[in-house]
């Protein structure tokens, strides 16, 4: 019988990426008074789901995914990624991409990709053909020598996902990746999203403002209020796969838009 | 740089226009020769100046010193400046009494360094290093400060350890400012050198000058005014060759 120690860890399930939040808060001690940014979130994602947050702007979205990021620890509740507690960031288990101008100026676009793996001392040749299968899955073959500043909004957002995605975790967290861009680009950059998740099977938590591109992307939409953050509504978006430009102008593309804004005008 | 060229045969044009009306108002007697010699008068006689081996050892001292004065201020403030800007109650205490030491002028306290090193190389070292560090350490507060929360929150979330987070974050986000502020640092350096031999010293070229001043040699005084904007000339482009080479690497 082998010692426990010597075991190499397991690679993950291949259907691994579950998220449990359970009973979460969150109250921010200020010197003047205590905020309490969110109060008893449930929820659970299963392995491979795109699920979108949306509510207004201040109800604890980005806190929610720091937390779940191992960025933020909640004050109450549990967060299990894989069934595991996440105390501290796991690259393992979770990346993340956050919203424009996360990228290293001084570095390329590939040696940004591989700033993740150069943090675990992975040998050069090794990062460097990691980095090139990320940028190539997002579209950027040939541009990995790069400097950020050489790359359009849309193109460096795809070397975050590129970077978050290089040491194949289960789970993708994206803060508002797309906000920063300009219409066209984000509708291109929803497709290619989708296009990537669909490749990898990763679980993928989304936070966006644009009610559009919510419905569009997810399988599912959690609706949450304002400050103190709760969830009002979880809808499970019904249009088939692959999303069409078509599906915008249709009748269950438009109800559940509607029935998303009502939420949100509510609590606003 | 576009239309270079042009900016460089510009540039040329005025200091030779400086020289020109130099000499001009020296030979035609508007300003009286005997206070502002002729500015080939002056060129000849730092020619001759140079071959002096006495002149060359104080420049040799002067050289010495700053570039003493340098190393030691340098890292010791960027040190300094780092755990100031890493530590809120640090921070909060010394900040605004580093305002307030900055403000004075430092050659108030020229006397206290003669009376604690005595007159001689660590004097000026001292007030050297005294001049600078204060600059260094504001400096580098700043480039601190510069870093991005967001480049800080990717590391994290990729796991950096400290170290690596300052290596890999911390250095190259501070650079462009830090590299400027080394170039300022060297201004002041060098002002706080020149100071102390001029107040008091036995060697080093700002000690001659002053001598010359005194014993208004205006001719020898003048060339000394060129060898130590030449100094200052040689250790700022100095630090820019460094400066250009780095960004070149940054972006
Ligand atoms: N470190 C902090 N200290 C105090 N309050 C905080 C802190 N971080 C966030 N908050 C507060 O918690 C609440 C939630 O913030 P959060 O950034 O998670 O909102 P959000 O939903 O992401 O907003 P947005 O849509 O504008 O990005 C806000 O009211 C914010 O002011
Ligand atoms: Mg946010």
């Amino acid at each position: 019988m082998q010692p426990l120690a010597n075991i190499t860890p397991l690679k993950p399930a291949p259907r691994a990426g579950a998220i449990k939040v359970g009973n979460v808060g969150q109250v921010f001690k200020t010197s003047t008074q205590d905020v309490v940014a969110l109060s008893d979130i449930s929820l659970e994602v299963k392995p491979g789901r795109f699920v979108v947050l949306v509510g207004p702007s201040g109800c604890g979205k980005s806190t929610l995914l720091m937390m779940m990021a191992g960025l933020r620890q909640q004050t109450s509740g549990t967060i299990l990624i894989n069934d595991a507690p996440i105390p501290e960031p796991d690259p393992n288990r979770v990346g993340v991409v956050f919203q424009e101008a996360s990228l290293f100026p001084w570095l390329t676009a590939e040696e940004n990709v591989e700033f993740p793996l150069a943090l675990r001392g992975v040998a050069k040749a090794e990062r460097r053909a990691k980095a090139e299968d990320a940028l190539k899955l997002v579209g950027l073959e040939g541009f990995g020598k790069r400097h950020p500043h050489e790359l359009s909004g849309g193109m460096k957002q795809r070397v975050s996902i590129a970077r978050g995605l290089v040491q194949d975790p289960p789970v993708l967290l994206m803060d508002e990746p797309f906000a920063a861009l300009d219409e066209q680009t984000r509708m291109t950059m929803g497709d290619e999203l989708l296009r990537i998740w669909a490749a990898t099977g990763k679980t993928v938590v989304f936070v966006t403002h644009s009610l559009t591109e919510a419905v569009y992307l997810a399988d599912e939409v959690i609706v949450m209020s304002a400050r103190p953050g709760r969830i009002v509504d979880q809808l499970t978006i019904p249009l088939p796969r692959p999303r069409t430009y078509e599906m915008l102008s249709g009748d269950t593309f438009g109800t559940l838009r509607d029935r998303i804004w009502r939420h949100i005008r509510k609590s606003a | 740089m576009a239309g270079s060229l042009g900016i460089k045969v510009a540039r040329i044009v005025i200091v030779v226009a400086v020289f020109a009306a130099w000499e001009l108002l020296s030979r035609t007697g508007m300003v009286n020769p005997r206070l502002l010699p002729s500015a080939s008068d002056t060129l000849a006689t730092l020619w001759e100046l140079l071959q002096r081996s006495s002149v060359r050892n104080d420049l040799a001292v002067t050289a010495s010193e700053v570039l003493i004065a340098f190393i030691l201020a340098v890292p010791v403030g960027a040190v300094i400046g780092f755990a100031i800007a890493e530590n809120r109650y640090f921070a909060e205490v010394a900040k605004p009494l580093l305002f307030f030491a900055f403000s004075i002028p430092k050659s108030i306290f020229l006397p206290m360094f003669i009376l604690v090193f005595g007159v001689g190389f660590s004097q000026k070292v001292g007030f050297g290093f005294f001049s600078t560090i204060f600059i260094v350490i504001m400096s580098t507060t700043t480039a601190v400060e510069s870093v991005k929360v967001d480049h800080l929150t990717v590391a994290r979330s990729y796991g950096a350890t400290p170290l690596q987070t300052a290596w890999r974050v911390y250095l190259p986000s501070m650079l462009p400012v830090l590299l400027e502020a080394l170039r300022i640092s060297m201004i002041f350096n060098l002002t706080g050198v020149i100071l102390a031999e001029m107040y008091a010293s036995r060697d080093g070229i700002g000690h001659q000058i002053a001598t010359w001043g005194e014993n208004f040699q205006m001719k020898q005084l003048l060339a000394g005014v060129v060898m130590i904007a030449a100094i200052a000339m040689t250790f700022n482009e100095l630090v820019r060759s460094v400066e250009t080479r780095c960004s070149h690497w940054r972006t």
